[in-house]
């Protein structure tokens, strides 16, 4: 195809959305709610999986070491544990550490039954370890009890299996929505579309009889849902910028509820704006090329 | 060149539109197809067209063996031909030039050619001065010149003209079919579809009648204005 008959292509595109400005309206709307609905169920999804990252975090590994262990064979337990490829942190908590934690914890009747213990403090040392996944956590815990110095192993796994259960389900149904709304999107686009093709029938018909291939009929159309989708991507950009925000701030100022969960904040949009404005660019541009290409074949088939 | 060879046509819900018709007509000619409402002309020119395809026999069409053409090859032979319909089928929203030009842009000819080519067309059906205006804005004769204009400005070898003067003014008719003859003088064959019998009667040529799906009648005659 020469230079010149692709922009006369383009320039139709671009043309026929201001002489069709109802219709194009129309699928910029449908296009807009569409991406709208896809982009902040993802990035809900996106926040509810740290969310729960942040949980999983929170789900530590205690490692008890034995009583009669030097300093230096603590040391190198700490060296053997990060050695452990799905440890994340080893923290160090002294047997000292764990009694003052312990009596402040207690109410002042209890402090006083436990001043007259002459400093005999029975706790061990530990060690607090958090795993990187959660889904290996027992493999981890059972090579942990296996170095040298360790006394034995607390974890709960059954809570660890219940996050992951949690976590799989969610990534299913996030996933599940998303393809049910790209599906949704698509069938509309390319039914709003279907209707601006129909109302230019007669046009795409006299193409045909002057001996326009399908491609020269189908671009127009195409090069229009394109522009569409990228516009409808701009916006649904700009509005997704302040829902988010606006939704971000609401939960941060209850921030003591992320705390509890383990998070110390949601994405700031700051940090996610470039590949949510990609995405949405992509998305835009895919669903209204691929919308026209579906409604406009019935009518271009020679 | 057109050559239907024992052609018969036989439409999904039974209806036999043609039977066995064979038919020649050459480069360079001039030829009225008539006959009533349901004889077959309508399916003569879809199979030219290859909008539909023979059940028996086969088609030829400026050297495309129509039964053997692929669907992605119909372009190229559309692209051979020129089309005048009844009702115009201009686009509302292009001026006179761009349909006219718009025929040239589909088939993918330089820019020059198309800002040379289309003046020269529109001028030929004398509406040079009514290249901007829309559609709505000319006659109906005026509209029919313009379709004109399009089915000629690619240079066909056959121009299809399917009841051409039927939406217009019966002098305007007479103006219409001249042009035609004037394009055929200078090479292009022409097939006309009419009903029109005084046209026929006047103008005089080939005539084919088509009945019932079958070549009644297939012979040259003299017009009235041959006798004048």
């Amino acid at each position: 195809m020469k230079l010149s008959s692709i922009n006369y292509l383009v320039g139709k595109g671009i043309t026929s959305i201001w002489k069709n400005k109802m219709m194009s309206f129309a699928s910029f709307c449908i296009m807009l709610v569409s991406l709208l609905m896809v982009g902040l169920s993802v990035l809900a999804s996106v926040n509810i999986n740290k969310i729960i990252s942040g949980i999983e975090g929170k789900n530590e590994v205690i490692v008890i070491i034995k009583d009669d262990s030097t300093d230096e064979a603590i040391k190198a337990l700490e060296t053997s544990i990060k050695d452990i490829k799905n440890v994340d942190k080893a923290v160090f908590y002294s047997k000292e550490e764990a009694w003052e934690s312990m009596i402040d914890d207690m109410s002042k009747e209890e402090q006083e039954l436990f001043q007259y213990t002459d400093g005999d403090n029975p706790l061990p040392d530990t060690y607090k370890v958090s795993v990187k996944d959660i889904e290996k956590m027992a493999d981890t815990t059972n090579r942990m009890s296996t170095l040298e110095g360790v006394d034995s192993v607390k974890a709960s796994n059954e809570f660890a299996d219940v996050l992951i259960s949690v976590r799989n389900i969610f990534s299913v149904i996030a996933l599940a929505v998303v393809a049910a709304l790209i599906i949704v999107c698509l069938v509309i686009i390319s039914n709003t579309t279907r209707t601006s093709v129909f109302a230019r029938r007669k046009e795409i018909n006299i193409m045909k009889y002057v001996g326009a291939t399908n491609k020269f009929i189908k671009i127009p159309f195409q090069i229009e849902g394109t522009i569409v989708g990228i516009v409808a991507a701009v916006a649904a950009f700009i509005l997704t910028m302040f829902v988010y925000r606006g939704a971000a701030s609401l939960i941060q100022d209850n921030y003591h509820i992320l705390t509890i969960l383990g998070v110390d904040s949601l994405y700031s949009f700051k940090d996610i704006f470039l590949p949510v404005g990609v995405a949405y660019l992509i998305a835009g541009a895919v669903i209204g090329a691929i919308g026209t290409t579906i409604s406009t074949s019935k009518y271009v088939k020679v | 060149m057109v050559e239907f060879k024992d052609v018969s046509v036989t439409y999904s819900s039974g209806v036999d539109a043609l039977n066995h018709v064979s038919l020649k007509i050459n480069d360079g000619d001039f030829a009225f197809v008539v006959g009533s409402s349901g004889a077959g002309k309508s399916t003569l020119i879809k199979l030219i067209l290859k909008e539909i395809d023979a059940t028996e026999g086969t088609v030829t069409v400026n050297g495309f063996n129509l039964k053997k053409l692929k669907r992605r090859k119909i372009p190229n032979l559309r692209r051979t031909l020129g089309i005048v319909f009844q009702d115009f089928r201009l686009i509302p929203t292009m001026t006179v030039y761009e349909n006219v030009a718009f025929v040239l842009r589909v088939i993918d000819a330089p820019k020059k050619y198309i800002k040379s080519r289309v003046p020269y067309v529109i001028s030929l059906v004398g509406l040079a001065h009514k290249a901007k205006a829309y559609p709505e804005e000319l006659s109906g004769g005026e509209q029919q010149r313009v379709a004109l204009a399009r089915a000629l400005v690619n240079d066909p070898q056959l121009i299809i003209a399917d009841e051409p003067t039927g939406n217009i003014d019966p002098a305007l008719s007479y103006e219409i079919v001249e042009l035609l003859k004037g394009i055929n003088e200078c090479g292009t064959t022409i097939l006309m579809v009419t009903h029109e019998h005084d046209i026929v009667r006047h103008f005089g040529g080939r005539i084919i009648n088509i009945n019932a799906g079958s070549i009644a009648f297939d012979e040259t005659i003299g017009g009235a204005n041959e006798a004048q």
